[in-house]
């Protein structure tokens, strides 16, 4: 039984420690006292803060609109990747396509700024929001042919057949038998790149211009020069935020029920 | 019949391939072969081979590997435990919850826990040890990577545990080892893969992060991505930049040989 | 009887939380030397017995004794028991040779001695020259042997067996059981294996255990069990039968179907309610005259060694038959049986007592 206790110390103390730097911030976000030391009072003065802060509030909006077009982009590109390695009927095709889909995924997050940003400066794309938009959907379409291939994978080729047999053309397969199959992969996917997106900071960071900037810069930028408790109400405000993703993520991953669609994000 | 059908999603595809993935390789390694006044030369890569750039490549080397070090020594028995909980699924997903929280909040929280006033030195004073300066610390920097990159590795090796069939751990006990023994011969070598999938996920990223060194490290430690960062958008470097760029490719190709082409559940 | 036995159990109970009992209040003894066999549906407690020799588990109640020795707490690796698992459990990152050595490591063995060994026991299982084979080169039997090799190098004196012939295909497991058997011989060490197969167990044991519902229903020789099931429960899962109920009139007459027949059994009460079994096997087809029974023809399948043929008596009873000889469906038939088909089975009846019952009117019969 001491056995039983040490090991639930351990994993108490390691989720401790998962969480407490993040209830560390958003404790300190009501302090009316201007730093994370010394809590003197409650308030909600960082929060109206940022409400009335029309730059920040702008800043926001780009990042929710590079997020959802880039995702719903990605998602697109992504499931008719999926569908090209599914189709690829030669192994060494298909071992092919995934390799070069997983150079992104593996790719540290400098390398896919660095190149990008020469790439963009090349071919002349003016950094801002079409660049951060493009740089975006780049590295989000591999994850979403990540989460939309098994799905594929497990399908069964008989019911293709079936759907054939029964006379549809290979649109009908497509759109009546295969896509509704594959729907929560999409949204997994689609959820991801949702996540990824707003979570990208190092890409952004290379690839955006002046007069354009996302909440991670933004946050990137205020944090070099020190504690501001704004930015604590922000994480705040994130946290419910991402809160809320993860919860929609994992009621749309349950009802696919496949227990391994929880990913941990890169 | 399937031909036809099969190209029309391979245009999109094999496009986003060539833009995104292909060409920004190339012209990295194209750039690497220019200096800051746009000549054609070899003088980075003779540069990269200088004690300066030698010297910065083994340190990030080095945190590199403690980093991955101290996380995979703090993950695996955390993962072993989660399997062994009643709803180790729902457990695991608490896990990963702080992974989805924006990694520079976690940095900036841990610029107000190991601050001169912060939780951790009153912690420190509390205990009677004293206040020290923690921020802007080696330790610092490894404490707080470990912390980020903590869940990425629980992940894979958590997978792997899991999917570890019990009666092999059965058929040990029941050929005479004994716990420590089943471990190191059986539940170890077999879960092996998900520690490789972990290191190199750690890893790399580790060998590349700029913005902990900055905001936790001080410009303390310099590792290979704070380089290329600092060459491409302080120093207007590219060429330098690029030349660090291919090389930090390089490592991270001979890293993922070693530990394996393995895919899935990596992420 | 007056060796110790290898294995005791007296009055095991396994229960998780607060569900019903997986195994119930079971005592059995398990002799040196024979090939036992742990027969019921999935869900009977066989596997839970299975797990408790080997101590994987331990009992919430009773005590487990090995030569004598309570081992109730005694962890799987301390004892002398080796387990071929259902899915055979070997160590996919190691080789043939090393899953075999497996044990033998663990006891710090010489190189030399291990060499040995193993190159004896993978010549007891007819695999000699595939030591450096990797598992995932192994066919499903090969793999069998392989685990057989790697319980029977550590010299046990108890080899479990769960149902390690399952996963295998229909030629190969009639195969397997036939060198299983023999390599018990040979060896003599003492197996218990696992199977929900009755055949399988008919064909193997030396003693059947069938269970269910975490009771043992009865024990005792292949020959036994066939032929007394002690209930309607162990006469339906071992073979086919027809079984009926009907009235024991007195010792050895009996009345079913509204007719009164001659049989072997006795000890009842007079006018006592009982089940009767006769195996299809031992009916045979007459003419409607010269037949026990009446029935007709239903309906008819080709098994190859036989025909299996379905017919219903004028109460509704049905009566399968095997037979060489063909029927024709829908016409009258007549069944006739000898008095040694009829087998009477008392309702509720324990196996103590049925014992009992056997011992005192056999010894009076006329069979023996």
């Amino acid at each position: 039984m001491t056995k039983f206790k040490l090991s639930s110390l351990y994993l108490i103390a390691v989720f401790i420690i998962l969480y407490a730097p993040i209830f560390y911030l958003i404790f300190y976000s009501f302090n009316s006292g201007g730093d994370m030391y010394n809590f003197e009072g409650f308030t909600l003065e960082w929060y109206t803060e940022i409400f009335q802060d029309t730059r920040l509030l702008i800043i926001v909006l780009n990042t929710v609109v590079v997020a959802l077009l880039s995702a719903a982009i990605s998602t697109i590109l992504g499931v008719a990747g999926a569908l090209a390695i599914y189709y690829a009927r030669r192994r060494q095709t298909k071992n092919a396509l995934l390799s070069l889909n997983n150079v992104l995924i593996v790719s540290p997050d400098v390398i896919i700024g660095a190149s990008f940003l020469i790439f963009f400066t090349m071919i002349g794309i003016k950094l801002g929001f079409i660049s951060v938009l493009l740089a975006h959907i780049a590295f989000s379409v591999p994850i979403v042919v990540l989460m939309v291939l098994p799905k594929l994978e497990e399908m069964s080729t008989s019911m293709i057949y079936a759907a054939l047999d029964l006379g549809a053309s290979r649109f009908d397969v497509l759109t009546k038998v295969i896509l509704p199959y594959i729907t929560p992969g999409i949204f997994a996917g689609f959820f991801m790149a949702l996540t990824y997106s707003l979570d990208d900071f190092a890409v952004t960071f290379f690839v955006t211009g002046n007069g354009f900037s996302t909440l991670s810069v933004e946050i990137y930028s205020l944090a070099r020069q020190g504690v501001s408790l704004s930015i604590n109400a922000l994480s705040a405000l994130l946290f419910l935020f991402t809160m809320l993703l993860v919860i929609g993520y994992y009621f749309i991953t349950k009802k696919a029920n496949k227990p391994n669609g929880m990913g941990v994000r890169q | 019949m399937k031909a036809k059908s099969r190209n029309y999603y391979l245009i999109p595809y094999i496009l986003w391939i060539a833009l995104f993935v292909i060409t920004p390789i190339l012209l990295v390694v194209y750039y690497s072969f220019f200096n800051i006044e746009g000549e054609f030369t070899f003088e980075n890569y003779q540069k990269f081979f200088t004690p300066v750039y030698l010297k910065m490549t083994f340190s990030s080397f080095w945190y590199a590997f403690l980093i991955t070090f101290f996380t995979f020594i703090i993950a695996y028995p955390t993962a072993y435990l989660l399997t062994k909980t009643k709803h180790k699924q729902l457990w695991l997903l608490l896990i990963i919850v702080p992974s989805w929280i924006n990694l520079l909040l976690k940095a900036y929280a841990f610029i107000g826990i190991f601050g001169t006033y912060g939780a951790a030195n009153n912690f420190l004073e509390v205990m009677g040890v004293g206040g020290k300066q923690i921020l802007f610390t080696d330790f610092s920097f490894v404490f707080v990577s470990v912390y980020i990159f903590l869940p990425f590795m629980i992940l894979p090796i958590f997978n792997a545990l899991d999917k570890l069939n019990p009666s092999l751990v059965d058929a040990a006990k029941d050929l005479g080892a004994s716990g420590w023994t089943t471990f190191k011969r059986v539940t170890f070598p077999l879960t092996l893969d998900g520690v490789k999938a972990g290191c190199q996920i750690v890893f790399i990223p580790a060998l590349s992060l700029f913005m902990l060194t900055r905001l936790i490290a001080g410009n303390r430690v310099i590792t290979l991505g704070t380089a290329i960062e600092q060459h491409f958008l302080v120093t207007q470097d590219w060429g330098m930049g690029a030349t660090i760029a291919v090389f930090l490719i390089i490592a991270m190709v001979i890293i993922m040989l070693i530990t394996g082409k393995r895919k899935g559940g990596v992420m | 009887m007056t060796e110790q036995p290898i294995i005791r159990f007296e009055h095991v109970t396994k229960q998780y939380d607060n569900d019903p009992a997986v195994l119930n209040d079971v005592s059995f003894e398990i002799e040196r030397g024979k090939f036992y066999t742990l027969l019921g549906p999935s869900g009977c407690g066989k596997t839970t017995i299975l797990r408790l020799i080997a101590g994987f588990i331990e009992p919430s109640k009773g005590t487990i004794s090995f030569n004598g020795k309570n081992v109730n707490h005694v962890p799987a690796n301390k004892r002398q028991v080796n387990t071929v698992f259902q899915d055979y459990a070997l160590f996919p990152h190691l080789n043939v040779f090393e899953n075999v050595a497996f044990g033998l490591r663990i006891k710090k063995m010489k190189n030399q001695t291990v060499e040995q060994k193993v190159k004896e026991a993978l010549r007891f299982v007819n695999l000699e020259g595939y030591e450096n084979r990797e598992i995932k080169e192994m066919s499903g039997g090969q793999r069998q042997r392989v685990a057989i090799a790697r319980a029977i190098v550590n010299e046990p004196e108890l080899i479990l067996l769960d149902e390690p012939l399952s996963a295998l295909d229909l030629k190969l497991r009639t195969e397997m059981q036939y060198e299983l058997r023999e390599l018990q011989r040979n060896l003599g060490i003492t197996f218990i294996f696992v199977t929900h197969d009755q055949e399988e167990a008919l064909a193997m044991s030396d003693e059947i255990f069938v269970l269910n519902n975490g009771n043992i229903e009865q024990s005792g020789s292949p020959n036994d069990i066939y032929d007394e099931p002690i209930n309607r429960f162990v006469a339906d899962f071992i073979g086919e039968s027809n079984i009926v109920s009907g009235t024991m009139i007195d010792d050895y007459v009996v009345n079913f179907t509204g007719k009164t027949f001659e049989c072997v059994d006795g000890g009842f009460n007079k006018n006592e309610e009982v089940e009767i079994v006769i195996r299809p096997e031992d009916l045979e087809i007459s003419s409607p005259v010269d037949g026990k029974l009446r029935v007709k023809v239903d309906s008819q399948l080709f098994r190859g060694v036989h025909y299996e043929i379905s017919c219903y008596d004028e109460d509704g009873n049905e009566w399968l038959v095997h037979s060489t000889k063909k029927a024709i469906v829908g016409e009258e038939i007549g069944l006739f049986f000898e008095p040694e088909a009829i087998h009477v089975m008392r309702y509720g009846e324990t196996e103590e007592e049925f014992d009992k019952r056997l011992e005192a009117y056999e010894e009076g019969s006329y069979e023996s």
